[in-house]
């Protein structure tokens, strides 16, 4: 798994949770990956929007104007499962050469 | 790694808007704009980290930049801009530096707009979005250049009249009607070739109608240029001026008709 994919496998996970904006998606996944800047997280959230793998909506948040929410579509819901099962795998075989 | 410049949350977004306007469709652009409104100007963003945070302006548009597209749009741009750049050169010089072939010089113009017009047009149809409703802006930037162009075309219509040359022939020096047909067509036409590239980039940035600017701007830069090579090598001995007029409205009318056409296509 890339990096990119593990972005990505966390970014699913965390919309998976409930439906968040955007300040809410990239904040925890900036702070996990350190070296990764919001704008690159913001452009695989776009992109998961364009492979329809993600929807979002308007709707009223803490007392200000209006925030884009985004939420999990099935094909996200899939594409999530399908990443867990690679992250579990990969896992298992870095395990096995005793990497703890 | 270099120190990261600090930005102002709305210098921040200025920048990013202009770099994601001319990389993205206009569409896409907005949305991403809007997008980024949101997440700068939220409430717990420490200013001072934006950019720290968030990533240079344009290497956060670049990111969502499709690579193949862009690059596209930036070799189409440039051969339309080295046109305008060639038409405004000619019609402000009044002749060419290229002899390419055994053709006349006068129709280099219409070379220009030839490949310009059906280039861009064909780009902007399969690239460009509207935007929104037609902005007023661009009902009267098309305004200007029809009319000025009407006011260059029939001005020469009066000064290349047959009459008026026969009557004019018998004086010695240059008749101001001339003068001031020499003055329109080439400050006319280089203007016109100037304020066609605006239209290309608003095109870009914000609605493909904008391209209607260009065509219809194009197209009058290139009759003023074909008009001003035909007046550079003329002759007026009294074979030519009998048929001056006709010979030059013969090839204007049809060169002019397809760049309306083009500008109509391009506001569709």
């Amino acid at each position: 798994m890339l990096k990119k994919d593990l972005l990505e496998l966390c970014l699913l996970q965390l919309l998976a949770g409930g439906d968040k904006y955007g300040y809410e998606v990239l904040t925890p996944l900036r702070t996990a990956f350190p070296d990764t800047q919001e704008s690159a997280i913001y452009a695989l959230l776009r992109g998961l929007g364009k492979e329809k793998l993600t929807e979002w909506y308007m709707a009223p948040g803490g007392g200000g104007p209006n925030r884009k929410y985004y939420k999990l579509t099935p094909a996200g819901q899939a594409r999530l499962e399908e990443l867990r099962s690679d992250w579990r795998h990969m896992r298992d075989a870095i395990v096995s050469f005793g990497v703890e | 790694m270099g120190k990261l410049k600090n930005l102002t949350q709305a210098q921040y977004l200025a920048k990013f808007s202009r770099a994601v306007r001319w990389r993205l469709p206009p569409q896409e652009a907005e949305e991403a704009i809007s997008d980024y409104r949101e997440l700068i100007f939220q409430e717990e963003r420490d200013e001072s980290k934006l950019v720290e945070e968030l990533g240079e302006p344009v290497q956060a548009a670049h990111l969502l930049t499709d690579v193949k597209t862009y690059r596209q749009w930036l070799k189409v741009f440039a051969v339309l801009a080295l046109g305008l750049f060639l038409l405004a050169k000619w019609d402000f010089m009044g002749h060419s530096s290229f002899y390419l072939s055994s053709y006349d010089q006068w129709w280099y113009p219409v070379w220009v707009m030839a490949i310009g017009l059906p280039l861009s047009l064909y780009w902007f149809r399969r690239h460009g979005q509207k935007n929104g409703p037609l902005s007023k802006g661009l009902l009267l930037s098309l305004g200007t250049v029809l009319a000025l162009g009407v006011v260059i075309m029939a001005w020469t219509w009066h000064v290349t009249d047959p009459a008026f040359l026969d009557y004019y022939a018998g004086f010695g020096g240059i008749p101001w009607h001339i003068t001031l047909q020499r003055y329109l067509i080439t400050y006319g036409g280089t203007a016109c070739a100037l304020a066609a590239l605006p239209g290309l980039v608003l095109a870009k940035c914000y609605d493909r109608r904008w391209l209607a600017l260009y065509t219809l701007a194009l197209t009058a830069a290139a009759m003023c240029g074909f008009v001003i090579f035909i007046f550079k090598s003329m002759d007026l001995s009294v074979a030519i001026r009998g048929s001056i007029q006709a010979y030059i409205f013969a090839r204007i009318i049809p060169i002019g008709a397809v760049g309306l056409v083009g500008t109509g296509v391009a506001l569709c």
